[in-house]
């Protein structure tokens, strides 16, 4: 089971199991909050939600540089991609449509221009924000992206409960380990690809700040359609089954545009920031109290 | 005749309606003398009247090798050539009766023709540029084997006729087409001539750059067992393959009228001049590589001159980005494997613990009973 944090007092450690022969079967989780009651860590399964969302989880600001990003990166990956496997059959018809290699290779230095741009507004909106809440006192590094020994712990976990082998999922973060390691990898991705696309766009001044320009040159070939293609295939193999396909997001989870998360989704795979949340929205302590009283819950 | 005047009245009255008749007489007549000139064939240089027997159209026979070839020349197409106003015999110098021989001669593009340049008294030849052919790599050597010298590419080969190729403007800086032009003319009176025909060398060559690489790959580089047999360098034996993996070669594959063709960077202004790289004389030896790559490159400096045009990841020249790109494949497919499989476990395990797969509305955990908390076990707690 997961430590439970400071705040959050659970009772998942005093519940006794010895009158069950299969300790997995005996054990529970319920975490208790004041003012509501004992909660249990699948509530997620009897709540009703909203498919728009419920809880606030991105400001607009992160919304605004989901869509630059979004949409520099079709426009890059598509002229990118064309550009690159330039000798198979479909790509003079994909580059016709963008009016020739001339101008494919313009739209793609305009978009990566944009997405250059989205990724310096988000770092703003990360510093500034980070520094605001520090300011106030109310920074909490476990809300943050930066990844901690409790992550790989939760990945254990999950595996476990999707094997059958734990009765409940982790408790998990605002940002839980997919998350995590999806943010690092764009971090790690658009540095390369904005170093090495520089050393692409400009190699006069570029061969003149590597310390060997023959090598790096190269490198920089390699690295940024590697890269590039490896981020296309995860994006559309992996993040798209995640907001669209896999059950429960079916057919697309709104957050992108409404910046708002569904309170099943938040209870099953974020359930310490939906306990924060609890605290802070008197309605939501109100729906959950009304949660617990219709399925025999003890409220207070 | 009552009826025709007044037809004729008609007529006057709704063609005068906004000008008047007369005043429209020279527009008929200029509208008529373009139909009828524009219909007209441009004049070929044929005094001697060779096209007597060449304008038939199935003139032509079956050779010893049992190949067909056929003699016919089109007047149409011919007077639309760069060789339009140059006399059949001023090429074809070695027919003199009528009818003439069975031809046993090619032709020799340095002949001079009886055409003047403009501002110059002697008569034209290619001359020139064909002795700047002869002295580079592709121009026939005294010590050639017998099948390099019957490999070598001859004037035709790279210059088909016609050439009907639209070029665009605005390419080449003013004094670079000039020294071009200097390829062939004197230099007095050739500034006023460019003003002529800058439409036409605007671009290094007519043919676009997927022109020239096809040319220049298509039978002859391109075809590896061809080249061994010449004991070039392992380099060049790739050059097209590694050209194509360029960012120039694929730009030029899809198209790009900006980036480097094969002569953009292995010849000077006088186009013809390619040496191997060893040699002084080449545009893309060592000493002469930063000038070449200033052609389009701004701001070139000695680092810059050495990254790798033809570049290729090869185990033995680049080690440590060959097995770093192996290591990148590992990686990639690592990851994307990794975390579909991830995916599709959490599904199985979530589907597993009642998760539905529909449209999301209110809920999408069904089932009470999958509830894994006992309420009994916490209210008697």
């Amino acid at each position: 089971m997961s430590t439970p944090s400071e705040n959050i007092a659970t009772t998942s450690d005093d519940v006794s199991v010895d009158t069950m022969t299969d300790t997995l079967e005996g054990e529970q989780d319920v975490t208790y909050v004041e003012g509501v009651g004992n909660i249990p860590r699948d509530i997620y399964k009897l709540v009703k939600s909203d498919p728009l969302g419920d809880l606030p989880r991105y400001s607009y600001h992160i919304v605004i540089q989901h869509f630059l990003t979004f949409i520099t990166f079709l426009v890059l990956a598509s002229t990118g991609l064309t550009l690159h496997f330039s000798d198979l059959w479909w790509a003079p018809y994909v580059i016709s449509l963008f009016g020739g290699a001339d101008t494919a290779r313009l739209i793609h230095r305009v978009a990566a221009f944009l997405m250059v741009a989205a990724s310096v507004y988000h770092l703003i909106t990360i510093i500034g924000g980070t520094l605001q809440k520090v300011s106030k006192k109310q920074f909490d590094i476990k809300r943050t992206q930066i990844p901690g020994l409790k992550d790989l712990k939760d990945i254990v976990h999950d595996m476990k409960y999707f094997m059958g082998k734990e009765n409940y999922r982790p408790k998990m973060e605002k940002f839980m380990y997919k998350q995590k390691l999806h943010y690092l990898a764009i971090l790690w991705g658009s540095f390369v690809l904005i170093t090495a696309g520089t050393s692409l766009l400009f190699p006069e001044t570029m061969a003149t700040i590597w310390p060997n320009a023959a090598f790096f040159q190269d490198l920089a070939r390699l690295m940024h359609a590697d890269e590039a293609i490896m981020a296309l295939t995860v994006i559309v193999f992996w993040h798209w089954s995640n907001v669209h396909l896999v059950p429960g997001r079916f057919p697309l989870q709104w957050s992108f545009i409404t910046g708002k998360i569904t309170r099943e989704h938040q209870i099953e795979e974020h359930f310490l920031e939906y306990i924060r949340n609890l605290k802070e929205i008197p309605e939501e302590k109100e729906y959950m109290k009304k949660v617990l009283k219709e399925n025999g819950f003890e409220t207070n | 005749m009552e009826m025709q005047e007044v037809l004729l009245n008609r007529i006057k009255k709704e063609a005068c309606g906004i000008i008047p008749f007369a005043a429209k007489t020279p527009l008929l007549l200029a509208v008529f003398c373009l139909l009828v000139f524009s219909s007209m064939s441009a004049d070929a240089a044929d005094n001697e009247n060779c096209l007597m027997c060449h304008k038939y159209r199935q003139i032509g026979r079956i050779d010893e090798e049992g190949k067909k070839r056929s003699y016919y020349v089109d007047e149409n197409i011919y007077a639309n050539t760069t060789h339009r106003n140059v006399p059949c015999r001023d090429c074809h110098t070695y027919i003199t009766k009528l009818p003439h021989d069975p031809i046993t001669e090619e032709v020799n593009c340095a002949n001079e023709c009886h055409i003047k340049p403009p501002f110059s008294k002697e008569n034209f030849s290619h001359k020139k540029i064909i002795e700047v052919y002869n002295d580079s790599v592709h121009g026939i050597k005294a010590d050639d084997p017998p099948e390099l010298k019957s490999a070598k590419p001859h004037c035709k080969y790279c210059h088909l006729n016609p050439i009907f190729t639209r070029v665009e403007e605005e390419r080449i800086a003013f004094d670079k087409t000039l020294s071009r032009c200097l390829n062939c003319h004197e230099k007095k009176g050739v500034t006023q001539a460019y003003k002529h025909i800058t439409h036409r060398l605007r671009h290094k060559t007519s043919r676009s750059p997927q022109e020239i690489v096809n040319l220049c790959a298509k039978n002859c580089h391109q075809e590896a067992e061809m080249m061994k047999s010449f004991n070039v360098s392992e380099e060049s034996l790739e050059a097209v393959e590694t050209y194509t993996r360029s960012v120039h070669g694929k730009s030029v594959t899809l198209g790009s009228e900006e980036a480097a063709d094969c002569i953009s960077c292995h010849s000077t202004n006088a186009i013809h001049d390619i040496y191997k790289k060893d040699d002084k004389k080449s545009s893309v030896h060592a000493e002469n590589r930063t000038s070449t790559c200033r052609q389009c490159h701004t701001n070139v400096g000695d680092q810059f001159a050495r990254i790798d045009v033809h570049s290729k990841l090869d185990p033995h020249k680049k080690p440590v980005l060959y097995y770093m790109n192996t290591g990148l494949a590992f990686v990639f497919y690592g990851s994307v494997f990794g975390l579909v499989g991830l995916m599709l476990i959490e599904t199985i395990g979530r589907r597993r613990d009642g998760i539905k797969w529909q449209i999301r509305g209110g809920t999408t955990w069904r089932g009470f009973s999958k509830l894994k908390t006992d309420i009994k076990k916490i209210l008697n707690r």
